[in-house]
């Protein structure tokens, strides 16, 4: 017996369904070192990304973190990686994101507040590295898109000892 | 053609020749598992470390939990105000009596048999006490009290009981350089929450070298450069800077900083709205200090290596760097922010962002540091070339910061103390000191 779906659970199918391909898709860029694109097309003119310490873990105001880039670093980060300036980036690595546990925490019909989980595997200089996060995106909803405005990646490490750095954007 | 100098006679890992301008370490001292393990003998159960700042532990009973020369500590302050530090091991089976690295306790209870100890070590409570005879005294069983000091806020610990020098000696010309850092606020310095916990697969050794090396600057860190640059930051408004040699294994940089500095010196980057806040403060240093020593405090960018594994560096931002040996290969850091208390918000803010565009495992300079450090172990392991050169300087009566004066003397107190202090590098090291800066 199959059940019918109400409207209203249609549509939040649908909306889970058009964020999920979003983030697939900005995996996808950043994996395949489309920074550019990512930066131009599914970011907002005032994007934040931040990347919280590992043992003051989430966002506390008076804390500092591992990153917190406003539009204008997060700019020049990304030149620095395409023009071979980031010595541990050139060769660039292999990376492969899996996102999952995607989930709408809150639809304000403008914007939306998404939770998922990450892995970021990351190849290259002779190394391996996993990075296992959490990640919270506000998304600025435009026409049958979105925009990230807020992106934090709560790693769950308690240290990053193994991987000394963390020189991609995950 | 061949490579090799002759292998001093002996075999010695730091060939120092002050006759010929030569200074010369053996690779082995970065790749070899049994002096690895004699440096923690020789040098980390003996000297003087770093263990954290007071205002880590501000009130009664808070604490922090951490390694220390490969060895668990907490640092407590105990409900008589007194900064102490212990091993952190319960005196009963030796289980971890702190298993967070931070917090608030109202005594420290050892999850095996609940043998509960006062934030001042006391032994207090020992469940079921009958089945101890009639000389079992608590006395006997207090959390094992490291000798511990401070100084101007930084609190060291010797595991040595017979450690003849006092901290204050220890830190020998280090001090002037810590009263350069404690003196930026008139209420004291903190570290800021959050720590930059990370590491790489190279000797320890290597990042001290590193983190004291200005000569590698403009080549490894073109990136940072140019990104200052492109925030308007200005060249040096003065040239110059100096190495030092500060005895006992510490060393130092002092420049005219290329950017701007939160405490009070002003460029476009920090933007025009904090412009008279931060001249301000300026203006009150030169109260304070006179103009001289104002200069040096604000105006002067500055890199301290307090011998054996802790940096200060002291430019866009002041981070307190503990550099761990694990084992040959392998090294941890910790990094903190320093400021001052009662530091403006927005320049607060100035500071933890700049702080954040150097330094740390995702900043614009440090992810390059890991990866050339680990890019030298590995280039040990092609054992033909036996030595590395760090004799930059030595022609020179004032070292300037690009040469390599301070990690000489790191390396000349390592020689001494693996050799157990037979001193055969005196002659040398006092030679270099006495021409070893203007002051």
């Amino acid at each position: 017996m199959t059940t019918e779906l109400t409207v209203d659970e249609a549509a939040q199918v649908r909306l889970w369904h058009r964020v999920s391909q979003f983030l697939f898709r900005e995996a996808r860029l950043l994996d395949e070192w489309r920074l550019l694109e990512w930066y131009d097309e599914m970011l907002t003119d005032d994007i934040r990304y931040s990347v919280p310490a590992t043992d003051v873990r989430g966002e506390t105001a008076d804390a500092l973190g591992l990153i917190d880039d406003d539009a204008a670093r997060l700019r020049q980060r990304i030149e620095q990686l395409l023009n071979g300036e980031v010595w541990c980036e050139n060769p660039r690595s292999r990376t492969n994101r899996m996102i999952s546990n995607v989930e709408i925490l809150t639809d304000l019909g403008t914007h939306l507040e998404v939770a998922a989980n990450v892995i970021v595997y990351r190849f290259g200089h002779g190394r391996s590295d996993a990075y296992v996060g959490k990640c919270r995106f506000e998304l600025v909803v435009e026409g049958e898109s979105f925009r990230v405005r807020r992106r934090v990646v709560v790693l769950d490490h308690e240290t990053l000892y193994e991987h000394g750095k963390l020189s991609i954007i995950l | 053609m061949t490579i090799e100098l002759q292998r001093p006679v002996g075999d010695p890992i730091v060939v120092d020749d002050p006759e010929r301008l030569s200074f010369r370490v053996d690779r082995r001292a970065y790749t070899d598992d049994d002096l690895a393990a004699r440096e923690m003998t020789r040098i980390f159960d003996r000297c003087w470390l770093y263990v954290g700042h007071e205002s880590e532990v501000p009130g009664w009973g808070s604490y922090v939990a951490r390694d220390v020369g490969g060895r668990p500590v907490v640092m407590a302050r105990g409900s008589d105000g007194v900064i102490r530090v212990f091993a952190n091991s319960c005196t009963h089976r030796g289980a971890l009596i702190c298993s967070q690295s931070a917090g608030q306790a109202r005594s420290f209870r050892c999850p095996y048999h609940d043998w509960t100890f006062s934030t001042q070590g006391d032994l207090v409570g020992v469940p079921i006490p009958d089945g101890y005879g009639p000389g079992f005294r608590k006395a006997d069983f207090g959390l094992a009290q490291h000798r511990s000091d401070s100084y101007r806020g930084f609190v060291f610990v010797t595991f040595d009981p017979e450690q003849p020098r006092t901290l204050t000696e220890y830190l020998a010309g280090a001090a002037e350089y810590l009263d350069l850092i404690d003196d930026q606020s008139e209420v004291g310095m903190e570290v800021i929450q959050g720590a930059q916990l990370h590491g790489a697969r190279a000797n320890w050794k290597l990042m001290m070298e590193n983190s004291v090396d200005i000569y590698h600057f403009r080549a490894l860190h073109k990136r940072y450069v140019s990104y200052m640059e492109s925030l308007g930051s200005a060249p040096p408004r003065r040239r110059g800077g100096f190495g030092r040699a500060l005895g006992l294994g510490h060393g130092a940089n002092e420049l005219p900083p290329a950017a701007a500095r939160p405490l009070a010196y002003w460029t476009p980057m920090f933007g025009a709205e904090v412009r008279p806040r931060i001249e301000a403060t300026a203006a009150r240093f030169v109260d304070r200090f006179g103009a001289e020593r104002a200069e040096r405090i604000t105006g002067t960018n500055r890199a301290l290596m307090v011998f054996p594994n802790l940096m200060i560096i002291d430019a866009i931002a002041i981070t307190i760097r503990k550099i761990d040996p694990v084992g040959a290969g392998h090294l941890a850091i910790t990094s903190v922010a320093l400021a001052p208390k009662d530091e403006d918000p927005d320049i607060r803010k100035l500071r933890k962002s700049h702080y954040l565009t150097f330094l740390g495992p995702a900043g614009f300079a440090t992810p390059d540091d890991i990866e050339i450090v680990e890019s030298c172990q590995r280039g040990y392991l092609n054992r033909t070339v036996r030595y590395s050169d760090l004799s930059r300087g030595m022609n020179k009566e004032i070292p300037e910061t690009t040469d390599e004066l301070p990690a000489r003397e790191f390396w000349r107190q390592w020689d001494r103390l693996m050799h157990g202090d037979d001193g055969h590098l005196e002659a040398a090291h006092r030679a270099e000191m006495q021409g070893a800066g203007p002051r």
